[in-house]
């Protein structure tokens, strides 16, 4: 770890005007802490968020909003939460361990960096942590990594759960920086890598997450989040799926469907949710539908067993939701 | 019969941390050695720029291969092919990735770990031999290294295999293959050295205190007696503690070079490279049988990347009966890749894996019921010399275990049994471990404050010794055994010396140790009822009918309890050394278990989970079936570790374990397990032992992939025959 200055904030005003270039936020530190280990990140100064305010978890007739500072644990286990969105509550549940879920908070979660084993060995290249160093997934042990949304510049895929399953519900992000407050939809919020792998998303220069809001969807009561991984937990995604169904006289009115593990950003899949629109909820929709995830899927050496996985993972959470 | 069981003695430390391992020794002066280890898998070293590292705040010394640390001798004895001989920082050479090619010595750990990330290094690079996917394709002979391994076993001696499997009425030849895989104990390789007076104290985690101190004693050039190893608590070894490792020689080396002492803690990434750890193999058996399921030939070709792990020698003679066999190893060697050692069940987990799932192929071949053909080819005696075995009960290991699993309720057919979106398969195995016991001798000792100390060099790594010891103390002095104080994890203890030297090794402890406790008791009680006749201030001075009696010494029509007895005599302490003694070779040895497991997987997505698993074991008497209860529960999900998630990845082009920390390297969790249903027939093998104990330790972890396997099988028809079992593996 390389020596660091640091501040402890007491307020967003306070954490804002801390920021500085080479600063870095620390919520849970779960990310944050391990990479610096790692000397994956080297801030200068570090910014201690944990003491501002950016708590509750609100419910309206507008929808549902989380504070950035809410743990884990506590939206997964909250009756607003769980209850109306089943597929949040559970992609909460199914990531990590509880004692990362008791520290880690909702705003480092849609900002944790990706678990590549390249980006987390400073001894390998990586285009993501050192642009133009070049990235040895592409040829390497890329078995976890992404089939959709890849580059030649780096094909890691975004390790969050909880942010597969807020695009799937059109969540919206709350951001304040020196320039003020601003709103924007998490699913824009994330970049493709193309030549530009170090830029993950819209962040600005000293810009704080503040909260997330989910729009209200009532037919979200019928969601799931099915993950499957190598091990029952502690683990990341193989593949992920984040599935909402609206359904009257057996027959699909709307889906809202998003994947995780397989690309590099969350990933929304509109082309399913359109092929479910209008069909009978039975095996053979679910099926016909889930063929459409994986247009444009670009496996790696060791990772061609994703598209077929992510078929089979869309389709399972569909039967799950028929059942 | 009902089974002794006692609460572990030193649970309690361990759970309120009183319990000290060697890492939380802190000494006066102490400095804090830091490792840094090579980014390239082959090639050497060009120059080393130490200036920023050597700037920095604590720095005390570095140490690279030019200003190596001063080591002597090579390591001796089994160590010498079981451990890494070359001498860390020998030389610039880069024998594979994760090397040590510096160690930074500072004030503090933080200190040593930053300068030790500014040490800059630069290298020549050549290409890494380290992909075992090619090198198995292109294997060499073993070495010649005076042990059993590697030694080509064939029955009769001119056996033509390949014509006994073509003329056997039913075939299977499959390869098996089989990842590297690291020990990952929870207490990563640490040590704390002190030098005085020429003389080391060194608290460092050990499987065997007097093998480590005489280990320790050849590479840096003293006598045996100089080197003192304390290590009473160990947390979790595996094999991996067996033997002497470089970061307790390097923390020995600099203590004694900076004249204080020196603590290093190894990380959990260099652990899996400056340790040693499992060597992959790929494995090919070839069964042939006649229609009625017995035997005619067995073939078991394996390549791996050295010879400790041999799972032809290990395991294939001690299973089944056939007129042919052919049984050899290849190596890869020459590889650019860390050392190998043994690990929990060292061969016998890699091939039980490969000979129990042939075994299930060719009861499906045959259209056979998988116990049926294990129990039509039953062994008897030993394969090559035809010896008996001491007291084996494995034919009633798979019926007590067909009966509590509900074998009966298995469909032949794959995929017949479904519980919603899950197929449900059965699938079993056979587990058989050679026993033995090594030599050992225990000192037993009577105290004036009534308690008696029973001691000997051994180790308990977690497996329960501690409460063993006492156990066995208390039973053999007919005490209670909270009057039993037990010592062990030190050099300076008993020890049989010569080649007896590695205490827990081998799931031997139990069976080692306690007769010498026995024989000790014996011995110390002969002494304390002379010295009640004999002693000035006894009140059984003179008697003639002096007897020992549950502590008391009894005669002359009155008794007096021992503590009192030497209170009363003003004696410091009455005690006894005494030895086991040899093992009767007229009888082979070994423990067995009937595994079986029940696993479901998702039919759309491929999990394969585990359900349920029963193993029912005969492993002679059990001395404390709680801590015998743990040993065969970790030793069974060691074993399905291997089958579900546990891989070393080697990238072939840069000889880089991709996963090497605990979030990649996937270690089974809370959520991948269940309970484990354990059943003892508790067979007394008094054959082998006074106390009729046997192996334990890694039964359980024998076999246990195949069970796994054969479930998988049973549930979705497709057979995988390289481990772990993931997913990708089960799709389509």
């Amino acid at each position: 770890m390389r020596p660091y200055t640091f501040a402890a904030a007491r307020s967003v005003g306070e954490a804002l005007e801390q920021a500085r270039d080479g600063s870095a936020y620390l919520a849970g530190g779960t990310t944050l802490v391990d990479l610096m280990k790692l000397e994956v990140l080297t801030p200068a100064h570090v910014v201690d968020i944990t003491a501002v305010p950016l708590h509750g978890i609100r419910a309206d007739a507008k929808g549902l909003s989380i504070g950035a500072m809410e743990r884990m644990a506590d939206v997964a286990g909250h009756d607003l939460v769980a209850g109306p969105y089943p597929m949040l509550a559970e992609a909460l549940r199914q990531s990590a361990s509880p004692q990362i879920r008791n520290m880690a908070t909702i705003g480092g979660n849609l900002l944790q960096r990706t678990r590549c084993g390249y980006f987390r060995d400073p001894a390998t290249p990586c285009n993501k942590r050192e642009p133009g160093s070049g990235c040895p997934a592409v040829d390497g042990h890329n078995r976890s990594h992404a089939i959709l949304g890849t580059s030649d510049a780096c094909v890691a895929t975004h390790a969050s759960d909880l942010a597969v399953a807020l695009v799937a519900l059109d969540a919206q992000l709350s951001l304040r920086g020196p320039g003020g407050e601003r709103t924007l939809p998490l699913a824009g919020f994330y970049r493709l890598p193309g030549d530009t792998p170090h830029l993950e998303n819209e962040l600005r220069p000293g810009e704080l997450v503040t909260g997330v809001s989910v729009p209200a969807l009532p037919w979200a009561r019928r969601s799931t989040y099915v993950k499957v991984r190598d091990r029952q937990s502690y683990e990341f995604a193989l593949c992920s799926a984040a599935v909402a169904v609206n359904v009257t006289g057996g027959v699909i009115r709307e889906a809202r469907v998003a994947a995780g593990g397989v690309g590099t950003r969350p990933w929304r899949l509109p082309a399913v949710e359109q092929a479910l629109k209008g069909r009978p909820m039975r095996t053979e929709t679910f099926e016909a539908a889930a063929a459409h995830a994986v247009g444009g899927a670009r496996p790696l050496s060791r990772n061609a067993f994703k598209a077929a996985l992510l078929r089979r993972t869309i389709v399972r959470a569909l039967v799950h939701l028929a059942g | 019969m009902a089974q002794p069981t006692m609460d572990r003695i030193d649970a309690r430390a361990k759970v309120t941390g009183m319990a000290k391992y060697a890492a939380d020794h802190n000494l006066p002066r102490m400095a804090h050695g830091h490792m840094v280890t090579s980014t390239i898998g082959s090639g050497r070293i060009v120059s080393m720029d130490l200036s920023a590292a050597r700037a920095a705040g604590g720095v005390i010394e570095i140490y690279t291969p030019d200003h190596p640390l001063t080591f002597k001798g090579t390591l001796p004895l089994i160590a010498a092919v079981f451990a890494e001989t070359r001498h860390p920082l020998a030389d610039r050479e880069i024998h594979y990735h994760g090397q040590i090619v510096a160690l930074v010595v500072a004030e503090t750990v933080e200190q040593a770990r930053d300068a030790a990330a500014l040490i800059k290094v630069t290298y020549e690079a050549r290409p890494p031999k380290s992909s075992f996917e090619e090198a198995k394709q292109n294997p060499s002979e073993p070495p010649e290294t005076g042990l059993p391994l590697g030694k080509r076993i064939s029955k009769p001696l001119d056996v033509d295999i390949e014509a006994a499997l073509a003329g056997s009425e039913v075939r299977v030849e499959q390869t098996y293959d089989v990842p590297a895989r690291h020990h990952n104990m929870m207490e990563p390789h640490a040590a704390v050295a002190a030098w005085q007076d020429g003389k080391l104290t060194i608290y460092s985690g050990t499987q065997g205190p007097a093998a480590h101190a005489l280990e320790l004693a050849t590479v840096l050039g003293v006598q045996p007696a100089d080197v003192h190893v304390v290590s009473p608590y160990v947390g979790g070894a595996f094999g991996g503690k067996a033997f002497t490792w470089a970061p307790a020689l390097l923390a020995a080396a600099a203590a004694r070079a900076l004249g204080r002492p020196v603590k290093i803690v190894t990380s959990r990434e260099q652990l899996f490279t400056v340790t040693g750890h499992r060597a992959a193999s790929s494995q090919t058996f070839g069964l042939g049988a006649h229609r009625d399921g017995r035997l005619n030939a067995i073939k078991h070709h394996t390549t791996s990347q050295s010879i400790v792990e041999d799972p032809g020698y290990r395991t294939t003679p001690k299973y089944y009966a056939t007129p042919n066999a052919d049984i050899k190893l290849m190596v890869t060697s020459g590889m650019n890749l860390p050392t190998a050692t043994i690990m929990r069940a060292p061969g016998d987990e890699t091939g039980s894996f490969g000979l129990e799932s042939a075994m299930d192929e060719l009861a499906v071949a045959l259209g056979m019921d998988p116990i049926e053909l294990r129990v039509k080819n039953h062994l008897d005696s030993t394969l090559a010399e035809g010896k008996p075995y001491s007291s084996k009960h494995l034919e009633e290991c798979y019926r007590v275990g067909a009966e509590r699993f509900g074998w009966s309720r298995r469909r032949d057919r794959p995929g017949a049994v479904t519980d919603g979106d899950w197929l449900v398969g059965l699938g079993m195995s056979t587990a058989i471990l050679d026993s033995g016991r090594a030599l050992t001798t225990v000192r037993v000792t009577f105290r004036p404050n009534g308690t008696a100390t029973v001691a000997c060099a051994t180790s308990d790594a977690g497996t329960g010794m501690w409460t063993i010891m006492a156990m066995t103390g208390a039973r053999a002095l007919e005490v209670p055994a909270d009057r039993i104080r037990p010592a062990l994890g030190d050099s300076g203890l008993p020890v049989a010396g010569n080649n007896d030297i590695y205490g827990a090794v081998g799931s031997a402890a139990t069976a080692t140790v306690t007769p010498a406790i026995l024989a000790a008791a014996k011995e110390a009680i002969a002494k304390l009822v002379e010295h009640a006749a004999t002693a000035q201030g006894s009140p059984l001075l003179g008697a003639g009918d002096v007897r020992y009696e549950r502590g008391r010494l009894v005669g002359a029509g009155m008794s007096v309890e021992f503590g009192k007895l030497l209170t009363l005599t003003r004696t410091g302490e009455v005690g006894a050394l005494g030895s086991s003694a040899g093992l009767d070779d007229s009888h082979a040895y070994a423990s067995y278990a009937a595994h079986f497991c029940e696993v479901r997987v998702n039919r759309w997505t491929g999990e394969a989970r585990l359900s349920r698993f029963t193993t029912v074991v005969d492993a002679g008497a059990i001395l404390n079936a709680k801590t015998a209860r743990n040993q065969i529960t970790g030793g069974v999900l060691f074993g399905l570790a291997a089958a579900m998630s546990e891989e070393g990845r080697v990238e072939g082009a840069t000889g880089r374990i991709s996963n090497a920390n605990l979030a990649d390297y996937l270690m089974p969790v809370n959520a991948d397990t269940v309970e484990i249903d354990v059943h003892f027939l508790d067979y007394p093998d008094t054959r082998l032992s006074p106390t009729g104990a046997r192996g334990i330790g890694e039964l359980g972890t024998v076999g246990a992939a195949a069970a796994f396997a054969n479930a998988v099988y049973n549930a979705t028809g497709k057979r995988v025959r390289t481990l772990p079992i993931t997913p990708d593996k089960l799709l389509g």
